[in-house]
């Protein structure tokens, strides 16, 4: 949020006609000055940009720094192609139009995009560079275009005479796939000197990287702010489904003095939900299993019961979450529907839906992250063959009236 | 213009005098060509510590010994003089100019306009020497710039100190922030209370 005046250096010479930058060099370069335009004015309201080019029939100020975006980009437009440009003019021309501006408040920064070969002496760079730190002014240096060791030499030379505690930065931009607001957005130039950067950039640069950026799910609450409640209510679905799960198994075989397995069944569980929890250690999974106990009883109870399709049964099944939850996750649609087909008979046939291990199979198949190759997870089915039927039935029986 | 401080300080509290330091708007304080950006804030600072060269001082850039520094006030001043301590080995300024109550003013400025007031100094090692003003022409100062040109040969200007002497008033030297000019007066415009069907009259 720094308040700031920015005079942006466009090289519109003969060397910009070039189409190494797709579609030429100077539509990427037009495309990056509107971006950077937008993202200073947007990080500070009261920021203002100019633009002038340094080549065609000479150094000229196409606008004086100002809020107004419309003016920049209507200015950008209708622009020819042709001339050399001239480096030490333009950045001592901006560095006037920058002295005469209005809020003196303002910090001042020059951006320079050098496409084209720099044909003055290293000298008279450094004397620009360092008459431009003395009078505080910033400097940025998009190198593009044109590479040769001189060119970069020199502008190398240029910034470490204008640097005055990293304020000042120089970007190379190889010609490439890449568009060059693209490579642009992730620099310095675009996210301001380490504070983090406006919404703008952070939301360009989320975009542009498609998908890879700090937000749960990829998606920019921001941007989209359904879509992302809709993702994370999803995952809590599938978390709660994948706990009642686990958590059902380790009662089971926790009875077996299985506890060994019981943590394993909270890892796989824990791997299989895709959460930061997975990270977590086990046993702070079996804590919470025996203090969320009446919970995830509740919880498994609901979701059995809904499974069973029994309105007998006489529990409090929310019938909207389960039927949103079908809605939204058609694995457990499947799910349900192969227990409901499984099974049509009495209560205690819950212990069939477990015990009938294909069905249960093919919903561990389908939940994400569990592979059935796990020994862990052979493990859990072959118990859950070998339970006997009444133990299971008292299991659900007293989780019944715990529940009631 | 110089004069001696030929009497001893235990007789009268001479910081007293120098403590138009208390007035100055710190966050608002600029230099133009420092070395580290801020290090200007370190000088302006009781009388008594005006010897302390071993904390943070102003330093000019290598090979360049010019100095800027813009100084705004909380409220409007009058200074009396100003008594610089510069650094050891060539590195005291030389010269002074200052102007008053103008914003944003750059080398390049400094360097064309007409100053209000020139000093030559001398190298200040004891803190003695204090540069009078005319005082007329400092009568209410809202900042003023105080321009270092030259040194006495060293590669850099190190400033320790800057003092000012003088009077704060209480007044606000205010620029005007938001007028409305109008070319033509709209009545619709200038509503009295009694056209909108307005309230009770009241004396304020």
């Amino acid at each position: 949020m720094v308040l700031e005046a920015t005079m942006i250096c466009i090289d519109n010479s003969e060397w910009m006609r070039n189409g190494d930058y797709s579609p030429s060099r100077f539509q990427a370069q037009a495309d990056a000055v509107n971006l950077i335009c937008g993202a200073k004015t947007q990080s500070n309201p009261e920021n203002t940009v100019g633009v002038l080019i340094m080549a065609g029939k000479g150094v000229r100020v196409l606008v004086t720094p100002t809020s107004d975006l419309g003016k920049i980009l209507a200015c950008m437009h209708g622009l020819e192609v042709g001339g050399e440009m001239n480096l030490a003019a333009g950045i001592q021309v901006a560095q006037l139009a920058l002295k005469h501006r209005q809020n003196k408040k303002q910090q001042q920064r020059i951006i320079v995009f050098a496409g084209s070969p720099v044909k003055h002496e290293k000298k008279m760079l450094e004397m620009i560079g360092r008459k431009l730190k003395k009078n505080s002014v910033a400097l940025d240096i998009v190198n593009f275009g044109e590479d040769d060791e001189e060119k970069t030499e020199k502008l190398e030379s240029l910034l470490a005479a204008v640097n005055n505690n990293d304020t000042s930065h120089i970007v190379h931009v190889p010609a490439g796939p890449n568009a060059l607001s693209d490579v642009l957005i992730s620099t310095p130039i675009f996210t301001g000197d380490g504070e983090g950067g406006s919404g703008f950039a952070a939301a360009a640069a989320a975009a542009a990287a498609g998908g890879v950026s700090g937000y749960d799910f990829g998606v920019d609450p921001n941007l989209d702010p359904e879509l992302a409640l809709a993702l994370r209510v999803s995952m809590e679905e599938e978390r709660a489904r994948q706990e009642a799960a686990a958590k059902k198994a380790a009662e089971d075989t926790s009875k077996q003095g299985g506890e060994q397995q019981a943590g394993s069944q909270e890892a796989s569980s824990q791997d299989a939900t895709m959460t930061e929890r997975a990270s977590a250690s086990t046993s702070e999974a079996e804590n919470k299993t025996t203090d969320l106990m009446d919970d995830e009883n509740a919880l498994l109870q609901q979701a059995l019961a809904m499974s069973m399709d029994e309105p007998a049964v006489g529990h409090d099944v929310k019938d909207t979450d389960m039927s949103e939850a079908s809605v939204d996750d058609p694995e457990l649609a499947l799910a349900l529907q192969l227990s409901v087909a499984d099974s049509t008979k009495d209560q205690a046939s819950q212990s069939e839906v477990l015990a009938d291990q294909s069905a249960v199979s093919d919903i561990l198949a389908s939940l994400p992250g569990v592979d059935l190759n796990d020994p862990s997870i052979k493990d859990l089915l072959a118990s859950m063959q070998n339970k006997s039927e009444p133990q299971k039935k008292n299991d659900d029986k007293s989780s019944n009236e715990e529940k009631k | 213009m110089a004069c001696l401080h030929d009497h001893s300080c235990e007789d009268h509290d001479c910081s007293s005098d120098w403590s138009l330091y208390k007035h100055i708007d710190l966050d608002k304080v600029s230099a133009l060509n420092e070395a580290t950006t801020g290090t200007v804030k370190s000088v302006f600072k009781a009388w008594e510590h005006r010897l302390n060269t071993s904390g943070e001082h102003l330093e000019s850039n290598e090979g360049d010994p010019e100095l800027l520094v813009f100084i705004p006030f909380t409220s409007d001043v009058k200074i009396k003089s100003i008594s610089i301590v510069g650094g050891a080995d060539g590195t005291s300024p030389s010269k002074m100019r200052a102007f008053i109550n103008r914003d944003g003013i750059d080398f390049s400025d400094a360097q064309s306009m007409q100053a209000i007031q020139e000093w030559d100094l001398a190298e200040n090692m004891q803190g003695v020497l204090e540069y009078q003003t005319r005082y007329s022409k400092f009568q209410s100062v809202g900042n003023i710039t105080l321009h270092f040109p030259d040194n006495f040969g060293g590669d850099t200007t190190k400033i320790h100190y800057i003092g000012l002497k003088g009077e704060a008033t209480q007044l606000k030297r205010d620029v005007v922030a938001t007028i409305v000019y109008e070319l033509m007066p709209n009545p619709s415009d200038h509503k009295t209370r009694a056209e909108t069907g307005g309230g009770f009259s009241h004396v304020e």
